[in-house]
């Protein structure tokens, strides 16, 4: 038992061992890849290089190509690894990328080719390249300052607009609490006193108006018959103590006033027949419901 | 069982292949269209419903520096077809040369629970999870230099960088409130 175990195990590392080898022929072939791009673009660039300088490229890229030949060769050679499971494959990972950091450690940098006009050659080229991108990244950047300073310019006018608009605002704050210290008792009360005064002026000025009018149109009747009246007068059984609409509205206001729950008049015969029925007919007073001889003034409250 | 392999056959000079896979045949054509317009290096792309890859043109075949398995998220038949191919690749390629591009992920009617596969199947395998915009033509221009960033260094072409160094460093990780099989 223990024997089979011990075989397998040794079947294992060696599986591992194999792993780890051929990891480093795939690395040895990426690199040499690697570096026969670097060289076939030197050669590329340079095509006035001189003759050595080419040959010397050319035997480079020959070296190389048969060692990478040669490589997978060993790779086709190579017994596969199957490793069918996730687990085994995350292994396979971890070796695999143990073996290159290996690798990468152990690595020399070495030169391209020993020839300087080669490497002058590849230099000019590398840093070429190299401008170019960088001029690529400065115009980016340009750009972006150019944006940059077009949205701060757009802030910049926001910001004015907004100190203008707290400026307004903290303007009027301050008012109003200035107007708060301000406020007293006293202001209140002129206030108010200001208020009902000019209530009262313009409560005078529609009397007057409302005065001017009746006097004007609806005048007492006993002035409007002045010479056949007298027989008229008594024709019609007027009595001479009649009052003037002005003085029956007078009457029914005053009794609204003085005594809310009752504001009913009674009506006597100093009132007009024909101006009692004008004030029903246009809704201005309102007989008692009971008592036909009582009116009241219509709540227009 | 005919497994493609990474270091089967002589690379190219300067020289990329790719290797699209998309069981829907859609955003195929117009990434393969762009990324053949590629002129510091050769781009070879080829272009596969699924794996494995027929028999007849095993000897005109490039060597496959990268496949990209392309995803569409609205039907679960995308997923699994990705998901059934990926047994014909050597686990070699699982070193930093397979990749997964998933489009429509900002589709409303796709399930979550669908990317969150998607994601851990791209996590298990150690594979960058790439997404990408299929409707617009910026979405391609998009996917496409990030497609060849990668490809250049599975190929080998870019210095000091490594398909494995570089898969290190862009696997997709599966973010912990899924729930993650515990290794202890």
């Amino acid at each position: 038992m223990s024997k089979r175990r011990r075989g397998r195990d040794v079947i294992k590392v060696g599986g591992i061992l194999n792993r780890r080898r051929l990891v480093v022929v795939f690395r040895s072939q990426a690199n040499i890849l690697q570096s026969m791009a670097e060289l076939r673009a030197a050669e590329h660039a340079a095509a006035e290089l001189s003759e050595a300088a080419q040959a010397e490229l050319l035997e480079l890229c020959e070296e190389q190509f048969s060692q990478l030949e040669k490589l997978q060769n060993e790779i086709i050679l190579s017994e596969p690894d199957y490793c069918e499971n996730l687990q085994e494959q995350s292994v396979n990972r971890l070796i695999a990328t143990e073996a290159e950091l290996k690798q990468w450690l152990a690595v020399e940098p070495k030169l391209l080719a020993a020839n300087s006009e080669v490497l002058l050659e590849a230099g000019k080229e590398e840093m070429l390249k190299l401008s170019s991108e960088l001029e690529m990244v400065a115009s980016c950047y340009e750009a972006k300052t150019e944006k940059l300073r077009e949205t701060k310019e757009l802030e910049l006018k926001w910001l004015e607009e907004k100190k203008q608009v707290l400026l307004a605002a903290s303007d009027h704050a301050e008012r109003l609490q200035l107007d708060k210290e301000k406020i007293s008792e006293q202001s209140i009360l002129q206030d108010t006193k200001a208020k009902i005064h000019k209530m009262k002026v313009y409560q005078e000025r529609l009397m007057e108006c409302l005065g001017d009018v009746l006097e004007k149109h609806v005048p007492l009747p006993q002035i409007e018959s002045s010479t056949n009246k007298k027989k008229k007068n008594i024709e019609l059984g007027i009595n001479e103590n009649l009052i003037s609409l002005n003085e029956i509205l007078e009457v029914l206001m005053n009794k609204v006033l003085s005594t809310p729950h009752d504001t009913y008049v009674t009506i006597d015969d100093t009132f007009w027949p024909p101006y009692i029925e004008m004030l029903l007919r246009y809704g201005i007073a309102v007989r008692h419901q009971e008592n036909h001889f009582k009116i009241r003034l219509e709540t227009f409250f | 069982m005919s497994s493609l392999k990474p270091f089967s056959k002589l690379p190219g000079l300067n020289t990329a292949n790719i290797l699209l896979v998309e069981s829907e045949e859609q955003f195929q054509q117009s990434l393969a269209d762009a990324l053949v317009e590629e002129t510091s290096v050769t781009v070879n792309v080829r272009l596969a419903k699924s794996l494995p890859l027929p028999l007849e043109n095993e000897e005109s075949r490039p060597r496959i520096d990268l496949v990209v398995f392309i995803i569409n998220l609205t039907s679960e038949l995308s997923f699994q077809s990705a998901d059934a191919s990926l047994k014909y690749l050597d686990p070699g390629y699982f070193l930093g040369k397979v990749c997964f591009l998933v489009t429509n992920a900002r589709n409303a009617s796709v399930p979550t629970e669908r990317l969150d596969t998607v994601r851990k199947l791209a996590a298990s395998l150690h594979c960058p999870l790439l997404f990408a915009e299929d409707q617009t033509p910026d979405g391609v221009t998009n996917a496409t230099e990030r497609l060849l960033t990668i490809l250049k260094v599975a190929a080998g072409l870019v210095p000091l960088a490594t398909a494995l160094y570089l898969s290190n460093l862009t696997q997709c990780t599966v973010p912990l409130d899924i729930d993650q099989p515990s290794f202890d």
